[in-house]
C-alpha cells in the first residue's frame, strides 16, 4: 500500500507542481480568465495519456521500451523548453510591474492562449503515459486485491493536496518576492526535469553512459523512502545520478539562474552616465 | 491569432507523436503463443528473490510478466553485455503485475534483474537467449568460424600451458627456486592470454590465479600460480610447496579438458577481449597481479596477445560489418607492442619495480587508446 501510494505521490507531484506554479501565477498576476486553459491543458494530456493506454491494451500492444524512453525523454526536454520560455516571461512581468503601477499588466505581457495550454500538457503529458500504464494496471489487479488502486489514489491526492499547498504558499507572497521565489523555484525544477530527460534518452540507448554515475547516495536517500519520493517528485532528483545528467544539470542551473538573478533594470533606476 | 495558431500546431504534434508512436512499429505484441509455445515468462518479485520461471527464451520478442508479491516498489531488467539495458519496467508497485516485452534479436548470455527497492543491482540471474532472429546464414556461418578459430586458438595456447607449467611444477617440487623462478613468467603467459575462458568457468580462475588478500569461503585456501610466486621470491619454498604445485597442476588439467567442451559465442569473444586490456589496466600497469616477482609486463604482453587472437578471428565480421574498425584496431594494436617493445630486456621485460611514473602514465595511455576500439567490438559483431 505505502508503496503504491509512493508512486503516486511522486508522479502527482511531477505533474502538479509545474501546474500549481502556472496557476499561482495566473491568478497573482489577475488572469484568472485564462485558468480554463490550463485545465484544458491537463484534460488533453489526461485523454491522450489514457487513451494510448486503452488503444494499446485493447489492440493487446504494448509500447517497447525504447519508445517508451524515447518518449518520455523528449517530451521532457520540450517541457524544459516550455518551462524556460515560463521562467523569463515571469522576469520581464516583474520588471514591468516594478516599472509601472502593481497588477497593471497590460497586453505586451499577454501570453499566448494556446501556450497556457501547451505548457500545462506538457507539464502532465511526460509522465502521463507512465501514470495511466501504472493506474491501468493498478485497476486490473484491483479484481484481486484493491490495495494497490486505493494507495496510488491516495498517493494522487496527496500530490494535489502538496501542489495546492505550494500553491497557497506561493499565491501568499508579496508580488515582487513571488517572482524571485517561484521562478527560482522554476529553475530547479526544469533542471531536474531536463536530467531526467536525459536519463530516459540514456536508458533507451540514444545517448550513452547510463552506468557512468557521477555519484551514488542511494545509500542514504532510497528512492523508495518518503524523502527520496519527495525529491524526485519535486526536484526530479535521482539518488543515482549519471555523469550525462549531472552535467546538463549543472549548465542549464549556471546559465539560466544568472541570467535570470542578474540586476533589472527598470526605467526609474537606470543609471545614466 | 498567429500566435495561437502557431501554438496550436505544437499541441496536434504532441498529439500526433502519441498516436504515431502508438500505431508505428513501436509496439510489440504480447509473444504468447509464438514459437516458444511458452508465452510470457512469469517472474515473482518480492523484497528478497527473483524467481523467473524459464531462464532461456528464442530469440525475437520475449515477455516478461512480473508479479510483485513483496512490499517494496520493484524494478524488473533484462541486460546485455555489459549492462546494456535491452528492457527495462519500472513503478511495479507492491501486488501489481506488469509487463515487460523485449526485443532481442540476438542469442546469447543476458541477465535478469529484480531491484526491490529501486537501489543497486538488483538481484541477478543468467538468462539464454537462444538462436537468432534476424541473421543471416551467411553471417551465422561467418560468426561460428570466429567462435571455432578462436577456440582453436585456445586449444592450442593450453597446449602449451600444460607442459610449461608442468615443467615450472617440476623445478619447484625439486626444490630449484632459480630455475622455478624462470619458469614463472613463461608459463603464465599461455595462461594470461586465454585468462577469460577460465573465467567463464567461475571456479578456476580464483584457484589457478587468486591473489593472496582475495575473499575466499572458510576453509578455502590460497592456491595457483600467486601462492607459488610469494614461496619464490619472499617466503622460500614451504613444506606444502610441493603439494601446492601439485594442486596447480591438476587444475590446470581440469580447465584443459572442460575447454575441449566450452562452447563460446561471438559476443563472449568481444568481450573476452576488452576483459584481457582492462585487466592489463588494472592488475598489471598497477604491479598488482604479480606483486613478487615484479614480472608484470610478461603479463602485460600475453594479455594483448590474448585480445588480439580474440579480435582476429572475429576479424572478417568486424570488416563486414563496419570497415572502418579493423584498421584503427590494427594501429592501436601495433602501438601497444611498439611500446611494450621498448621495455624489452633479452627474451623477458624489464620488471615493473625498474618502471618510472612516466612508463606507466605511457602504458595506460595506449592500452587506453586500445581499449576504445576493442569495446566497440561485441556492439559491431552483434549489430
Ligand atoms: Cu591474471
Amino acid at each position: 500500500m505505502l508503496g503504491n501510494a509512493l508512486i503516486g505521490l511522486r508522479e502527482g507531484l511531477e505533474a502538479g507542481l509545474v501546474v500549481s506554479i502556472l496557476v499561482a501565477f495566473l491568478v497573482r498576476t489577475d488572469r484568472r480568465s485564462e485558468l480554463p486553459k490550463v485545465w484544458l491543458g491537463v484534460g488533453i494530456a489526461i485523454v491522450i495519456s489514457a487513451g494510448v493506454t486503452i488503444a494499446l491494451a485493447l489492440a493487446q500492444q504494448q509500447l517497447t521500451f525504447e519508445a517508451q524512453e524515447t518518449f518520455g525523454g523528449i517530451l521532457s526536454i520540450v517541457a524544459v523548453g516550455f518551462v524556460t520560455w515560463m521562467i523569463f516571461w515571469m522576469r520581464r512581468a516583474a520588471r514591468s510591474i516594478s516599472a509601472e503601477l502593481r497588477g497593471r499588466l497590460e497586453g505586451a505581457l499577454a501570453m499566448g492562449p494556446a501556450a497556457v495550454v501547451v505548457m500545462a500538457a506538457l507539464a502532465v503529458g511526460r509522465e502521463g503515459l507512465e501514470t495511466a500504464l501504472f493506474f491501468f494496471t493498478a485497476a486490473r489487479a484491483a479484481g484481486e486485491t484493491a490495495q494497490p488502486l486505493i494507495g496510488f489514489s491516495l498517493g494522487i491526492a496527496a500530490a494535489i493536496l502538496l501542489a495546492y499547498l505550494i500553491y497557497r504558499g506561493a499565491i501568499s507572497l508579496n508580488l515582487g518576492r513571488f517572482f524571485t521565489v517561484t521562478g527560482v523555484l522554476l529553475i530547479f525544477v526544469a533542471a531536474g526535469i531536463l536530467a531526467y530527460g536525459m536519463h530516459d534518452l540514456q536508458e533507451a540507448g540514444i545517448v550513452p553512459g547510463l552506468t557512468t554515475l557521477a555519484f551514488d547516495v542511494s545509500a542514504v536517500i532510497p528512492p523508495d523512502s518518503w524523502h527520496g519520493t519527495l525529491l524526485k517528485g519535486i526536484f526530479n532528483f535521482s539518488p543515482q545520478t549519471t555523469v550525462a545528467e549531472a552535467i546538463v544539470w549543472v549548465a542549464y542551473v549556471a546559465v539560466v539562474l544568472p541570467l535570470f538573478l542578474r540586476p533589472q533594470r527598470t526605467r526609474a533606476a537606470t543609471p545614466t552616465t | 491569432m498567429s500566435r495561437t495558431s502557431r501554438a496550436a500546431v505544437r499541441v496536434t504534434t504532441v498529439i500526433g507523436a502519441a498516436a504515431a508512436l502508438a500505431a508505428c512499429t513501436s509496439t510489440a505484441p504480447p509473444s504468447g503463443g509464438d514459437a516458444a509455445g511458452g508465452g510470457p515468462i512469469a517472474v515473482t518479485a518480492a523484497d528478497a528473490s527473483c524467481d523467473v520461471a524459464a531462464a532461456e527464451a528464442p530469440a525475437g520478442k520475449i515477455t516478461f510478466s512480473v508479479r510483485n508479491t513483496g512490499s517494496k516498489i520493484t524494478e524488473f531488467y533484462l541486460y546485455g553485455t555489459g549492462d546494456r539495458i535491452m528492457g527495462e519496467v519500472e513503478n511495479i508497485g507492491p501486488g501489481l503485475t506488469r509487463d515487460l516485452i523485449v526485443e532481442v534479436p540476438d542469442g546469447g548470455s543476458y541477465t535478469t534483474a529484480c531491484k526491490p527497492g529501486m537501489v543497486g543491482d538488483g538481484i541477478r540471474a543468467p538468462f539464454t537467449v537462444t538462436g537468432s532472429a534476424t541473421r543471416s546464414v551467411d553471417e551465422n556461418t561467418r560468426l561460428a568460424e570466429a567462435t571455432t578459430g578462436y577456440h582453436r586458438w585456445v586449444t592450442s595456447q593450453i597446449e602449451a600451458l600444460v607442459p610449461k607449467t608442468q615443467e615450472f611444477v617440476d623445478a619447484v617440487k625439486a626444490g630449484d627456486v632459480e630455475t622455478a623462478k624462470a619458469l614463472f613468467p613463461v608459463a603464465r603467459t599461455y595462461w594470461e592470454r586465454i585468462e577469460p575462458v577460465a573465467e567463464s568457468f567461475g571456479d578456476i580462475d580464483p584457484k589457478i590465479d587468486g591473489r593472496e588478500d582475495d575473499e575466499r569461503d572458510a576453509g578455502v585456501q590460497f592456491t595457483g600460480y600467486h601462492r607459488l610466486e610469494k614461496d619464490l621470491w619472499v617466503d622460500g619454498l614451504q613444506a606444502d610447496s610441493p603439494a601446492m604445485a601439485d594442486q596447480l597442476m591438476a587444475d590446470i588439467r581440469d580447465l584443459q579438458s572442460r575447454t575441449a567442451t566450452v562452447e563460446l559465442t561471438p559476443v563472449q569473444l568481444a568481450n573476452g577481449a576488452k576483459e584481457l586490456l582492462d585487466e592489463v589496466a588494472t592488475g598489471k600497469i598497477t604491479g598488482e597481479e604479480d606483486r613478487y616477482s615484479h614480472t608484470d609486463l610478461w603479463d602485460f604482453k600475453a594479455n594483448v596477445e590474448g585480445s588480439q587472437g580474440a579480435v582476429a578471428s572475429l576479424r572478417p565480421v568486424i570488416d563486414e560489418k563496419d570497415p572502418t574498425l579493423g584498421p584503427v584496431l590494427d594501429e592501436r594494436f601495433a602501438a601497444v607492442d611498439a611500446l611494450l617493445e621498448e621495455y624489452r630486456v633479452g627474451d623477458g621485460y624489464r620488471l615493473y619495480t625498474e618502471l618510472t611514473d612516466e612508463d606507466k602514465r605511457r602504458m595506460a595511455e595506449a592500452v587506453d587508446a586500445l581499449g576504445e576500439p576493442v569495446s566497440q567490438v561485441a556492439g559491431v559483431v552483434t549489430s
